[in-house]
């Protein structure tokens, strides 16, 4: 009885090892051989098929790399992040004297087309100065005075001006429920800050700019100036400014319309709110 | 039982208790997506809303009614004390505190990643640990599984393990095998960069990991409504198993063909080449036939039954079957939504004709009427069949049980059949609200106005249940209450095979299979891809500086 038992067992095992096998040959069979010689260019060898099937493309190794027309320098590397995180608002503050004519005291301006910097997220302000310097954004003034600064120099002033108050709120990450704030709103304003525009493209402001969202590198821009806003939503939609990495500005900003933009700068500059 | 019932019910109460405001949710969300409006309009509230309805739907409800019924079967099936119950509670802490945490994070608008995770969005740390205290205290009721099994087995020399035991053990295997990628994924992509030792994520590995649990985790689901359909219906519905020997291979071929296949969620990522996108289709095929087996051997016992009751004829005995046992009555209309559901599923998992469907409302309405329909129907029908074994007490009352899984049935159909309608004419997934002027989109609107009435119908259906357990704690206890008894087969086994009867050969495929089907796919990140990870996305907070005002 055991002996048979036993013998059972054995057959069991050569069985069913040996069916997987077969289906294991079969499946890779079908799937790198003849799938592959009948979706790839036919003149290519089997081995550049079953190649193919793993995911490797013929001389992807020696491949160079396409040339890349990039619209700012400034990836979120950890390099860059620690870069910015490694900024001394204590230095900042020396180098900050030279911005005080325009942006005002600390950071707040009391000009119409001049943004706040006080409060604006680190990275944010490190971003924008370093696209200065590379020439990536246009700014005559800014070019010239970002050029003069350091690299350190950057990181610097943008920990300086991020740590002073009164101006732009701190990001807190609130994300409570808005009620009522979406494609149903009555307020265009509302409307495109808190859902956008799905019908022409136009992803929510407020999910990377706040307040239902904020995403690295996006400023806030509750509290911001509204001359400056309206300034930089035409200066994307007319392309003259293109530093925003993935052209997500420059498309938004084409699809709004001036009454739009006007209405998205004012809801902003009053503090992310309708005023109502 | 005495003993066993507490743990059982503490975690069958927290499954259900959290299924029914999971379920308040989904109803508010399908209002959300209609072109009626709905209360609270906002679209972060939304988010929050599908990331809190896909945990508790998905992890909490599934892994605390599965833990509770593994400990009830391992009790009654091997009819004697289970070993380590001070370990289950432990288990059932661990678990329940992470549910807590990860809920209670999700709720404050910390982690709308949903939950499937969705690298590189990154959610606040605590909710990853809640998570992970989720699965990994249930790792200890995989072990407690395991080792009841085994001891069973050695007390019993040359005995086939109960099917039941033996089914719930698979399940413990499958569960542990599955859990692996999730756990791969946390440990080795999302937590660092959620501790903040990188900004980065590499997306695709991550994505990739997930996958190994993504699919397998769905027969994780699965496997108690097919418990119930080989142990517990025949019983129901006053036959007998149909074969012994056809449920074992249906649990065996579960396990082992349900993990290799997960990629089938991933034909559009661009990392993976076609060959091993085609071997986990194929190998996803495999997994029809133990459902196959399933449908014809359920249709056999219930056949038995219906002509041991007196049907005769082709079909007579279709009638006699006693369709007003609740049991009864959930198998028919659970067979009748994994019928819709299979087809639709093999559409999926389908390299050529997933393309049509891919990230469209379809697979939302799919896995809606499988898991939600088939299988969950079965957690209720389950529900009904323990909850007198539970409480001492008679179910107040069957009748009302009835009304429950009919309005279940009839809410999921008239819920998930326009979903799918409304998917294939383009509706995308994942999406918060929709501009019902545009021309294309109010095209979806009727279809979605009549989910919306199907997810009034499944609310109410889930508060019934709800009055049904509880009124069933009440009431007088019966003075004598037979033990649950499990289904014999026509032809009990006085011995079987043994590599019928225990899981080492199937373990050992399984690892093959997942080495075939997953090791260049995964390798390929670690050790030929040039490194390609991506800024890991804060969904809640991204700033670096300015911290408190």
């Amino acid at each position: 009885m055991a002996l048979t038992a036993a013998a059972g067992t054995n057959s069991w095992h050569w069985r069913s090892w040996a069916g997987l096998a077969a289906l294991l040959v079969l499946a890779f069979l079908l799937g790198f051989v003849v799938m592959g010689r009948n979706t790839a260019d036919p003149r290519e060898g089997l081995w550049a098929a079953i190649c193919r099937g793993i995911g490797l493309t013929p001389g992807y190794r020696d491949a160079a790399a396409p040339v890349a027309v990039v619209p700012s320098l400034i990836a979120w590397t950890p390099a860059t992040l620690a870069a910015i995180a490694s900024g001394d608002a204590g230095r900042g503050e020396f180098v900050a004297l030279n911005c005080t004519v325009c942006h005002g005291a600390r950071g707040i301006s009391t000009t119409a087309d001049v943004p706040t910097l006080a409060g604006m997220d680190a990275a944010a302000l490190y971003k924008q100065l370093a696209d200065f310097r590379s020439g990536k954004r246009d700014w005559g003034v800014m070019n010239g005075i970002a050029l003069a600064l350091s690299a350190q120099g950057l990181a610097d002033v943008a920990a300086y001006y991020a740590a002073q108050p009164l101006g732009l709120p701190y990001l807190t990450g609130r994300t409570i429920p808005f009620s009522g704030r979406s494609l149903r709103s009555s307020d265009p304003a509302v409307r495109l800050v808190f859902a956008g525009d799905p019908s022409r493209g136009i992803a929510p402001c407020g999910s990377c700019h706040g307040p239902s969202g904020y995403k690295l590198g996006a400023p806030a821009l509750a509290f911001q100036k509204s001359a400056y806003l309206a300034r930089e939503t035409a200066a994307f939609a007319q392309g003259s400014r293109g530093n925003d990495i993935n052209e997500q500005m420059r498309m938004i900003a084409v699809a709004l319309t001036d009454a739009e933009s006007e209405a998205l700068a004012e809801f902003y500059a009053r503090g992310a709110s309708s005023g109502n | 039982m005495q003993r066993i019932s507490r743990v059982v019910l503490a975690h069958f109460w927290v499954a259900f208790g959290l299924f029914l405001p999971a379920v308040v949710l989904g109803a508010w969300q399908m209002l959300m997506r209609s072109p009626m409006s709905a209360p609270l309009d906002d679209s972060n509230a939304y988010y929050i809303s599908v990331s809190l309805h896909g945990t508790v739907m998905a992890y909490v409800l599934t892994t605390f009614f599965i833990m509770g019924f593994g400990y009830a079967v391992a009790t009654t099936s091997l009819a004697r004390p289970m070993r380590g119950l001070k370990w289950a509670w432990l288990g059932f802490g661990i678990c329940l505190a992470g549910t807590l945490i990860a809920a209670g994070v999700t709720l404050a608008g910390r982690a709308t990643v949903f939950y499937t995770f969705y690298p590189p969005l990154l959610a606040n740390r605590w909710y990853y640990i809640g998570v992970f205290m989720l699965v990994g205290g249930s790792m200890i009721w995989v072990v407690l599984m395991i080792v009841n099994m085994l001891s069973w087995k050695r007390d019993n020399p040359g005995k086939p393990v109960p099917l039941a035991m033996f089914a719930i053990t698979a399940t413990a295997y499958l569960w542990a095998w599955s859990a692996s990628g999730v756990a791969a994924e946390l440990l080795g992509v999302v937590g660092p960069a959620a501790f903040g030792a990188t900004t980065q994520m590499d997306v695709g590995l991550a994505r990739t990991l997930f996958s190994v649990t993504l699919h397998s985790i769905v027969y994780f689901w699965l496997m108690p409504a097919y418990i119930a359909f080989y142990t517990l219906l025949p019983v129901a519905a006053g036959g007998r198993l149909y074969s012994d020997r056809m449920a074992r291979l249906t649990f065996i071929m579960f396990l082992v063909f349900s993990l290799p296949v997960g990629m089938h969620h991933l034909f559009a990522d661009p990392e993976h080449g076609n060959g091993f996108k085609f071997l986990q289709a194929f190998f996803t095929f495999f997994v029809v036939l133990p459902t196959l087996m399933t449908v014809f051997a359920i249709c056999a016992s219930l056949e038995i039954a219906g002509r041991a009751r007196g049907g005769r004829g082709l079909f007579g005995w279709i009638r006699t079957v006693p369709w007003a046992e609740p049991m009864v009555l959930a198998t028919g209309l659970s067979l009748l939504m994994l019928g819709l559901g299979g087809l639709g599923g093999i559409v999926n998992m389908s390299y050529a004709m997933n393309s049509m469907i891919h990230n469209t409302a379809w697979v939302t309405a799919h896995f809606h009427l499988i898991f939600g329909g088939a299988v969950v129907i079965m957690y209720f029908a389950i529900a009904y069949e323990l909850w007198p074994q539970l409480t001492g007490r008679p179910l107040r009352s069957k009748r009302l049980a009835r009304w429950q899984l009919w309005t279940w049935f009839w809410g999921m159909l008239i819920l998930t059949v326009p979903w799918h309608v409304a998917g294939l004419l383009g509706q995308p997934r994942r999406v918060a609200v929709f501009d019902y002027t545009m021309p294309v989109v109010a095209r979806w609107a009727t279809l979605v106005d009549i989910s919306v009435a199907g997810g009034a119908v499944l609310l109410v259906s889930a508060v019934l249940l709800a009055i049904t357990l509880l009124r069933s704690h009440r009431g007088a206890p019966y003075s004598v209450l037979a033990p649950l008894s499990y289904a014999l087969p026509v032809h009990p086994p006085g011995r079987v095979a043994p590599v019928l009867n225990g899981f080492a050969l199937w373990n050992g495929m399984v690892l093959l299979l997942m080495l075939a089907a997953y090791g260049y796919p995964v390798g390929q990140f670690l050790f030929v891809l040039k490194p390609h990870s991506a800024p890991a996305y804060n969904v809640t907070r991204p700033a670096l500086q300015g911290a408190s005002p």
